[in-house]
């Protein structure tokens, strides 16, 4: 039953059967060459016949073009809610083209709270695969109300491949930028001084159509009187058809004042004969009509043969379907008969609306049922209702209806009903009113209480009603999972993790949504705290339980989370595999283009920039960047800035490293993760590792870091930074002493080692080495290395060697002398000739070769010109001063004053 | 009132004038605003209304119902002052 009435909203309207084809209109629309106008708008108010234009215009376009798709959708209020019109977009082009929108649908289907860019994308890649005319028409487009579905229309348009057109009717103009596309000739437009009736056409509408026989006076003078209104001139012809007196009616409708449709609308009534009038009355209160609801409406038999009846008469009635089923009224008859019912049988409204509403409930159309109890003033009903319908919508994930519903419903019903109280918690939650949160779960928690001391196992509603009572059970479980997000999001860890164990001991094997909810939050406080042997493998069980709920994209996103704690635990190669998996499932999911799949390229860049493998990770960086912002969470987005300083970086550009770090610092949404990374300190590594040691160390004293610092896992990634500061302030002053820089290793190593945080001891032992090479103490530097090399050979983790510069080389160069772990020393030595090594190296001390970096290659390559140097630094989309720092850089290398010599000794080293 | 609102944020009286004489039906459909027929033809909607919504909401009814609407404007501040008819 459902989905025949979502059918009916996809039906193409038949062109009526008493139309008056209006070639003056309909020829104009078909010779504009779709293919550079990308919207037909037909604005005109209520009754000037756009849908019977539109849907005449669409029967001519496939006689004259049979490959047309057409994709007709007729809105309704229902769909300013964004997630709920894209689904009806995606199903109706999916219905009319089988080859369109599968990936949209599953983007749809995947996504938590679906981003409209990458659905629409999808659908219009398809399109434009698929080659095919497709024409899109929005019917009743003023229906919506709501920005975001505005704003999807305005991308689809923008992005609209020419076999894409668009065709809308509304009542008043759309927001969207229409002046632009009238200024570029891409839309046809058709208004209320178009649709007007001429003279000539009200004739042939009243006479050959409607088949009346009237003389030309009295055709301009209804004319006239209607100003050429199609509702009005129909209306008319319905009153004068069979009429005794032809003059007299119209002489008595052209000289009265009265507003012309309340005159016709009653003198069409009038001429019914007593049932049909009442059935009209009775059932105005319908969207939809059909004839076992419209018996059970008007507690009466024999609807069907009435809305034959209508149909044939041309009495305002639309069928929906090519089976006859159902119906509507044309929407602007429906209003006055409205009003009218309303005015003359008010005791008869409550009771109507309570007759549909049960019949809808019979026949699971919950939400149909529910807009008739809220009409009938049922609040009671209402409320069960709303519950009952709940688990369905919320599957769907159509949160702007249910807010709808919700603030529809009086606060008391709310209050009183548990699982709408804990829902409404929840919308408080989502967006951001967290003040109000824990009221309404104990509203809940008390309704709760009563149900039990009641006795009440089975969730029995008002009205034979029956909840998913999976919904009600789970209650306490999803309340100790909203408390634990709210104890979170107010920083409070120990609390997050008590309410995130009740949330588990509660709920059962099957409550995956909760169970990941739960699993989640006791994984990431565990992070927080820096205890990585619990933070894995609790963390480790919330992708398959989002997977068993069925949500797919944030499956693929706490993978991202979970990587990252790999990454902290020293695994590379684990954390690689997992976002490797997750892009493979991204994939089969159909879901390729849309988030997190651009988190995960940028997730494996990140990755592969800490083996040693510029190349693979410029390649997924760009992989990331190319599916756009819309295919990352919002959380993520910093990362991908924070990966392209790191390549800038390691191909020697650190001044536009540390800018790209200063963008990922203004795109930092902390959201629920915790922050151990903080961006500050990778600017201030970098600092570090220029010798920009005063910059460095105001970092450090605004951080309020010290040597002695009590220890907490948020600061660890502060406090290995302030031990590179302080061991590089030492290597630039030999008579410094290292400023308590062991004993901070030290304290920072067993914290470390205490709770399985691998990534950081393997840092820690790599600082040490150097810290003893800087001091000369050789044998304890390389038992330091040692150590660091046999842990981190099998990962492969170049980086954590040689972001450390000449100290950290020279020793290597130690190692090999040694025979120390010998493979990866050379294949560490091998990556530091060849690769990108870090910038401001200085010379080649041991004799090394001259190593300039790859960024510095293409500066010395553009210096072998003629350009100017501002030319060059345009080339390279560099800053002049960063140009500088560049050929400083060179000419330090090479030993020489200026960008002749520069060159010419490039060449003498063969290096150009 | 020691402060003044923003305009349109608190209740005020209307009037809205559209062509033709209607019918008095429509007074409930109107939120029972008050339906005065003037003898040129138009009728004039008179009464409170709560806010800016709730004005976009009665001209949605009348473009919903095809009327013509000739003029919007502001008679009274807030509720209970209407003055003139």
């Amino acid at each position: 039953m459902a989905m025949s009435m979502l059918a009916t909203k996809f039906h193409v309207p038949a062109p009526r059967r008493h139309a008056l084809a209006r070639p003056r209109l309909v020829d104009p629309l078909l010779s504009d060459s779709r293919e550079d106008r990308k919207l037909t708008l037909i604005c005109a108010p209520a009754g000037f016949g756009k849908t019977t234009l539109l849907s005449q215009w669409v029967r001519r376009v496939r006689v004259a073009d049979p490959g047309v798709r057409v994709a007709w959708l007729s809105l309704d209020a229902g769909d300013n809610d964004p997630a709920r019109f894209l689904n009806h977009l995606v199903a109706g082009m999916h219905g009319v083209d089988a080859g369109i929108g599968s990936g949209a649908k599953a983007l749809l289907d995947a996504t938590q709270a679906a981003a409209a860019e990458p659905v629409l994308v999808a659908l219009i890649n398809d399109v434009a695969q698929a080659g095919a005319a497709f024409i899109v028409v929005l019917d009743d487009y003023h229906a919506v109300e709501a920005r975001p579905v505005h704003d999807a229309v305005a991308f689809l348009l923008d992005h609209s491949p020419p076999q894409l057109h668009l065709a809308m009717a509304s009542r008043s103009d759309p927001p969207l930028p229409l002046s632009r596309l009238r200024g570029r000739d891409q839309m046809t437009e058709l208004r209320a001084a178009d649709l007007r009736f001429s003279a000539q056409e009200a004739g042939a509408f009243l006479n050959e159509c409607m088949g009346l026989s009237l003389s030309a006076e009295h055709i301009s003078a209804l004319e006239a009187r209607t100003e050429g209104w199609a509702a009005g001139l129909q209306l008319a012809a319905l009153s004068l058809r069979g009429h005794a007196d032809v003059p007299g009616f119209i002489d008595a409708f052209t000289g009265s004042n009265r507003f012309i449709l309340d005159y016709l609308v009653e003198e069409v009534l009038q001429r019914q004969p007593d049932h049909v009038r009442s059935f009209l009355m009775r059932t105005a209160i319908l969207d939809r009509l059909s004839g076992p609801l419209c018996d059970a409406v008007t507690a009466q038999g024999g609807s069907s043969a009435v809305l034959n009846h209508l149909e044939r008469a041309n009495l305002f009635v639309v069928p929906l379907d090519d089976r006859r089923q159902w119906y509507r009224y044309h929407h602007l008859f429906a209003e006055v008969l409205r009003a009218r019912a309303s005015h003359e049988e008010p005791e008869l409204q409550k009771p109507l609306h309570r007759r549909a509403s049960e019949w809808y409930q019979h026949h699971d159309l919950l939400e149909d049922a529910l807009k008739h109890a809220l009409a009938a003033r049922d609040v009671e009903r209402a409320g069960a209702l709303l519950e009952a319908v709940l688990p369905a919508i919320r599957r769907s994930r159509h949160d702007a209806t249910l807010r709808g519903w919700l603030s529809a419903l009086p606060d008391h019903i709310v209050r009183g009903n548990p699982v709408l109280s804990v829902f409404y918690a929840w919308l408080m939650l989502t967006s951001g009113d967290l003040d109000a949160v824990e009221e309404r779960l104990q509203d809940a928690e008390r309704g709760l209480a009563e149900a039990s001391r009641d006795g009440e196992r089975t969730r029995n509603l008002p009205g034979g009603l029956k909840a998913e009572s999976e919904e009600f059970r789970a209650l306490p479980v999803t309340i100790a999972v909203y408390r634990a997000a709210l104890a979170q999001a107010a920083g409070d860890v120990t609390g997050t993790a008590a309410h995130a164990r009740r949330a588990l001991e509660l709920c059962g094997p099957g409550d995956h949504l909760s169970r990941a909810a739960a699993a989640g939050f006791l994984g990431l406080a565990a992070w927080a705290r820096g205890d990585l042997d619990t933070a894995v493998p609790t963390f480790a069980e919330v992708a398959p339980n989002l997977h068993g709920a069925g949500n797919i994209a944030d499956e693929l996103a706490s993978t991202m989370v979970l990587a990252d704690m790999w990454m902290a635990r020293g695994s590379l190669t684990e954390a690689r595999r997992l976002l490797e998996q997750a892009l493979t499932a991204a994939d089969s999911a159909g879901i390729a283009s849309g988030p997190p799949t651009a988190d995960l390229h940028v997730g494996i860049s990140a990755l592969y920039c800490e083996s040693g493998a510029p190349a693979a990770a410029r390649a997924h960086l760009e992989s990331g960047i190319t599916l756009g912002e819309a295919a990352s969470l919002p959380e993520n987005l910093y990362r991908r800035f924070v990966v392209m300083a790191r390549l800038q970086y390691l191909s020697g550009d650190p001044g536009r490293a540390l800018e790209l770090l200063e963008e990922a610092e203004r795109r930092y949404l902390r959201g629920f993760f915790p922050d151990v990374r903080p961006i500050p300190a990778m600017k201030a590594r970098i600092w570090i590792g220029q010798g920009a040691l005063r910059e460095a160390s105001d970092w450090a004293r605004a951080r309020r870091l010290s040597a002695g610092d009590e220890l907490t896992y948020l600061r660890e990634f502060e406090h290995l930074t302030l031990a590179r500061l302080l061991i590089a302030e030492q290597e630039a002053d030999p008579n410094g002493s290292l400023g308590g820089a062991f004993d901070l290793l030290e304290r920072l190593l067993q914290a470390a080692q205490a709770s399985g945080r691998g990534g950081s001891v393997n840092e820690i032992l790599v600082l040490k080495a150097k810290a003893y090479q800087v001091q000369g103490r050789v044998g304890l530097a390389l038992e330091a290395l040692e150590q660091a090399l046999i842990r981190t050979e099998a990962e492969g983790h170049v980086r954590l060697f040689l972001d450390e510069g000449a100290p950290m080389i020279a020793l290597l160069h130690k190692a090999a002398a040694e025979r120390i772990c010998p493979s990866f020393v050379s294949h560490l030595l091998h990556a530091a000739n060849t690769g990108e090594t870090v910038p401001a190296t200085p010379r080649g001390t041991d004799g090394m070769p001259v190593q300039l970096s790859e960024r510095e290659l293409q500066v010395l390559r553009l210096l072998d010109s003629s350009l100017s140097g501002p030319e060059v630094a345009r080339q390279l989309f560099v800053s002049l001063n960063t140009l500088r720092t560049h050929t400083r850089h060179i000419f330090e290398k090479l030993q020489v004053n200026s960008r002749a010599e520069a060159v010419r000794r490039a060449r003498e080293h063969g290096v150009l | 009132m020691t402060g003044h609102m923003p305009h349109g944020h608190e209740p005020g009286h209307y009037e809205l004038r559209v062509e033709g004489h209607l019918d008095d039906h429509w007074v409930e459909w109107f939120e029972h605003l008050e339906l005065t027929r003037a003898s040129d033809g138009t009728t004039a909607l008179r009464g409170p209304v709560a806010d800016q919504a709730a004005l976009h909401s009665l001209l949605n009814k009348v473009r919903d119902l095809g009327m013509v609407l000739i003029s919007v404007r502001m008679i009274g501040p807030s509720a209970g002052s209407v003055g003139d008819h």
